[in-house]
């Protein structure tokens, strides 16, 4: 059912952002109970549904890693291990398919290890300084090839 | 590293909106740009682009469900929640339509989600509960089983002092049975009877009356019926 598929979603964004279960669920409660109270919040107009429950996820997953002493996914990042076209979610509608699709061709457009370091970012929600260390490149390296991918995706989104 | 690899100071203004987006900020640059968010529209509107964009890149991770566990906490938690802080009721009159329908489809998640959340739960029922001049005040949504049912304001009520009663028209009958009293200003869940519970189907109407404090004192609603809808399969 599509609601139970919502919160499977974001209970792997959840998982993927943390890996640590119990994390998760503090923060799929946290989540929804925001939603639950907070739901005047949500603007139609800015963002669809989806994005607004997975950008709160997000945002309370990340504050939790930063916060807590969750050990941090430090595998090594492979540029090359792009991540495959994901099919679109049965919730998805049609404009949202076709908005990821657009996505995933302008990440393809970047340097391989600017789009890897891209996701990487935004589905473990690494800061720089981890990035750096996965891709066992300097600092400043990692903040350039991320500012430059996202300034190259900026254009490409819009164009 | 090279000058040529490093990006000036000048361009990170125009992307700090992305890097938090992204999650590649730390603590404090994380509150600093959100303290940012709540005086500066252009950089709201750059989160939102990045955020709408980016999204997708969830499809890559795969659906987990939360163990059962984790509802029942939820479910604790959101009914021990004080009542949010709320705007409904500084505002005297009727919104404009756009922000009633804004307010209806964040009311409608909001009832949804709470209801898709409980374990084993069927196709949930919902009914859009709209005034005399078609206008949308309340989203109810009703678990499969009828047992719980969940109503979101979905616009900005008056405050009104009188109370706001919930009633069930059975499909196929004309006596409004109470569910009980619901808040202009906050989603609230109600446990249905069990004599009712049943009686939650589709073609049933829900109403919402205004009544004397504490509710109708008859049994049947009193005062004017300010919303009503059927309930319908999703």
């Amino acid at each position: 059912m599509v609601y139970q598929d919502t919160s499977a979603k974001l209970f792997g964004v959840c998982l993927r952002i943390l890996n640590d279960k119990s994390e998760a669920e503090d923060v799929l409660q946290d989540v929804y109970v925001t939603v639950w109270r907070k739901a005047a919040g949500f603007d139609p107009g800015r963002a669809s549904p989806i994005t607004w429950l997975v950008a709160i996820t997000r945002n309370r997953a990340i504050d939790r890693l930063r916060a807590s002493a969750v050990s941090r996914r430090m595998e090594p990042i492979e540029a090359a291990d792009g991540v495959s076209d994901p099919a679109p979610a049965a919730v998805e509608r049609v404009e949202l398919a076709q908005q990821h699709q657009r996505l995933a061709r302008c990440l393809e457009g970047l340097e391989a290890r600017h789009s890897a370091a891209i996701r990487a970012a935004f589905l473990d929600g690494a800061t720089y300084e981890e990035l750096a260390q996965r891709m066992s490149v300097p600092l400043g390296t990692m903040k350039s090839w991320i500012r430059r991918g996202l300034l190259k995706l900026r254009a490409c989104l819009e164009g | 590293m090279s000058a040529n690899d490093t990006i000036g100071p000048a361009d990170d203004g125009n992307l700090i909106a992305a890097e938090y987006v992204l999650g590649v900020l730390g603590v404090a640059e994380r509150r600093e740009v959100e303290r940012r968010l709540a005086q500066e529209p252009a950089l709201v509107a750059e989160v939102a682009f990045w955020e709408e964009r980016l999204t997708g890149l969830t499809d890559a991770v795969a659906p987990v469900s939360p163990p059962q566990a984790a509802w029942s906490r939820i479910e604790t938690a959101i009914g021990a929640a004080s009542p949010p802080p709320s705007v409904w009721h500084s505002l005297a009159f009727w919104r404009s339509f756009a922000i009633a329908s804004a307010t209806l489809a964040a009311a409608s998640i909001a009832a949804l989600a709470y209801i898709g959340l409980v374990p084993g739960a069927r196709t949930p029922l919902m009914a859009t509960l709209s005034g005399s001049a078609g206008q949308p005040n309340f989203v109810a949504s009703v678990t499969a089983t009828g047992n719980t049912l969940v109503i979101v304001p979905a616009a900005l009520l008056t405050n009104d002092p009188r109370a706001y009663e919930l009633w069930l028209i059975p499909s196929g009958e004309t006596r409004p049975r109470s569910l009980g009293l619901v808040q202009p200003g906050q989603p609230i869940r109600l446990e249905i009877p069990s004599d009712l519970a049943g009686r939650l189907t589709p073609d049933a109407t829900l109403a919402v009356s205004l009544e004397p404090p504490g509710g109708s004192p008859t049994g049947l609603p009193t005062g004017p019926v300010i919303a009503a809808g059927k309930l319908t399969n999703l």
